[in-house]
């Protein structure tokens, strides 16, 4: 068995959930706050 | 509690949550991609698992924030019902995607590294069991708090949930201790380590640099529901 | 009046939290046979589990134990945990970390003889982590490798 295999998949798993928990988050917040800071100039 | 009390109005929070979200979460990243390469890298293999070790420094820390930002879920949910802080309703809601992605890949990581190790990829043993239940409850909790919120209620229901959930964590904690299980019992007290010294530095960055990060989504997220809530509180305004 | 309705709040909260404890108290003790992964040698000493009943047994692989049979893929060895032991035959792969002086955790049923024929093996290792040059003598001995 090739332990290097469960190694590198391992990572990457990780690197893949937490970045693709930081890009959803980041993506959501800028959104969010440009509709938010739209709205300030409507009155 | 005054201190809490500043902290309860979203602009305050919003002063200080701005310029600290980018700095928690580069440091936290830094950090921890610097264990991960250490982890991969700089250490040695050990000597009855091999170079499956290096699973530890990803898994450990997915498991600390896995039931970690439960905690902060009983925490903040708990203030919510008592003292009512608008703001710890909004934490607990903002904790819970990201608590439920880590739980998520210490339970990935974990199966990973035991097929190499114990030879399967699950098995119905006491921590896996209640670590899995854990994740369910985070699911639970989600729907819930969007139920909740969809139908104007006030939080409360979500926040008993919180709190009740918390009684998981120290049944994760002690399976090992009270049953016979496949995982293997704690590597690190408070004071002490059965991880030789050699291979335990790398752990303390990605530790310290998951948290981090973890703290910058979760601000992130807190930020965004904010300015939601300012943008629908606007248009119900402008719909009167 | 604001300060009334916070006592009665943290009181219910308070009661919540008893009673949700209370009642994860009470399902932890009924489960708490149910919930061992394997019974360990000295579990069953005065209290054997009946032949023919799929269970788990897990302890540690005695030093010296492991044979292999004449077939060349029986084996044949010994689980202890300080307590008691109990002899176990399998038949087929073993995992890599199954050796001597290491855990393991074999499925299977007992023969009525007392000995166990395991039909599936897992290896079970301990908290400790440590580099190849300081796990000493331990492990040199018979890998099934």
């Amino acid at each position: 068995m090739n332990h290097w295999a469960f190694v590198i998949a391992a990572y990457a798993v990780v690197l893949i959930g937490a970045g693709g928990l930081a890009v959803a988050s980041y993506l959501a917040m800028r959104k969010a706050e440009a509709a938010a800071d739209a709205m300030k100039g409507k009155k | 509690m005054p201190a809490l009390h500043a902290f309860a109005n979203p602009a305050r929070f919003l002063k200080i949550a701005r310029p600290l979200t980018p700095v928690l979460f580069w440091a936290g990243a830094a950090l921890a991609l610097f264990g991960a390469y250490s982890g991969l890298v700089l250490t040695p293999p050990d000597y009855l698992q091999k170079e499956t070790v290096r699973i530890l420094y990803i898994h450990v820390p997915s498991a600390w924030l896995g039931m970690g930002a439960w905690s902060g879920i009983a925490i903040s949910s708990l203030m919510y019902l008592v003292w009512r802080h608008p703001l710890s309703n909004l934490a607990a809601r903002a904790i819970a995607p990201a608590g439920a992605v880590f739980a998520a890949l210490c339970l990935i990581t974990g199966s990973i590294w035991g097929r190499p190790t114990w030879g399967t990829w699950w098995e119905w043993d006491g921590r896996l069991t209640s670590m899995l239940l854990l994740f369910f409850v985070y699911i639970a909790y989600i729907a819930l708090a969007r139920a909740d919120a969809d139908r104007g209620g006030d939080g409360r229901v979500p926040a008993l949930f919180g709190v009740a959930g918390s009684v998981l964590l120290p049944i994760i904690r002690y399976s090992v201790v009270w049953w016979n299980t496949l995982h293997q019992g704690q590597s690190i007290g408070l004071t002490s380590s059965t991880i030789d010294r050699s291979m335990i530095w790398p752990l303390f960055f990605t530790l310290g640099g998951f948290t981090l990060f973890f703290g910058g989504i979760v601000l992130m997220r807190m930020r965004a529901m904010l300015a939601a809530q300012k943008v629908e509180a606007r248009m119900r305004r402008m719909a009167q | 009046m604001a300060m009334k309705a916070k006592h009665q709040r943290l009181v219910l909260a308070a009661l919540a939290l008893v009673a949700v404890l209370g009642a994860a108290g009470l399902a932890l003790s009924a489960l708490k046979d149910q919930a061992a992964f394997f019974y360990a040698p000295g579990d069953l000493v005065g209290k054997p589990v009946p032949a023919d009943k799929h269970v788990r047994l897990g302890g540690m692989v005695q030093k010296g134990s492991i044979q292999r049979e004449a077939d060349g893929v029986s084996i044949r060895f010994v689980v202890e945990d300080g307590v008691s032991t109990v002899p176990v035959t399998f038949r087929g792969v073993t995992p890599d970390l199954f050796k001597e002086d290491s855990g393991v955790v074999a499925e299977g049923r007992f023969a009525p003889d007392g000995s166990f024929i395991a039909d599936n093996l897992l290896a079970k290792h301990d908290e400790r982590y440590m580099p190849p040059q300081l796990s000493g003598n331990q492990h040199i001995t018979q890998s099934l490798e």
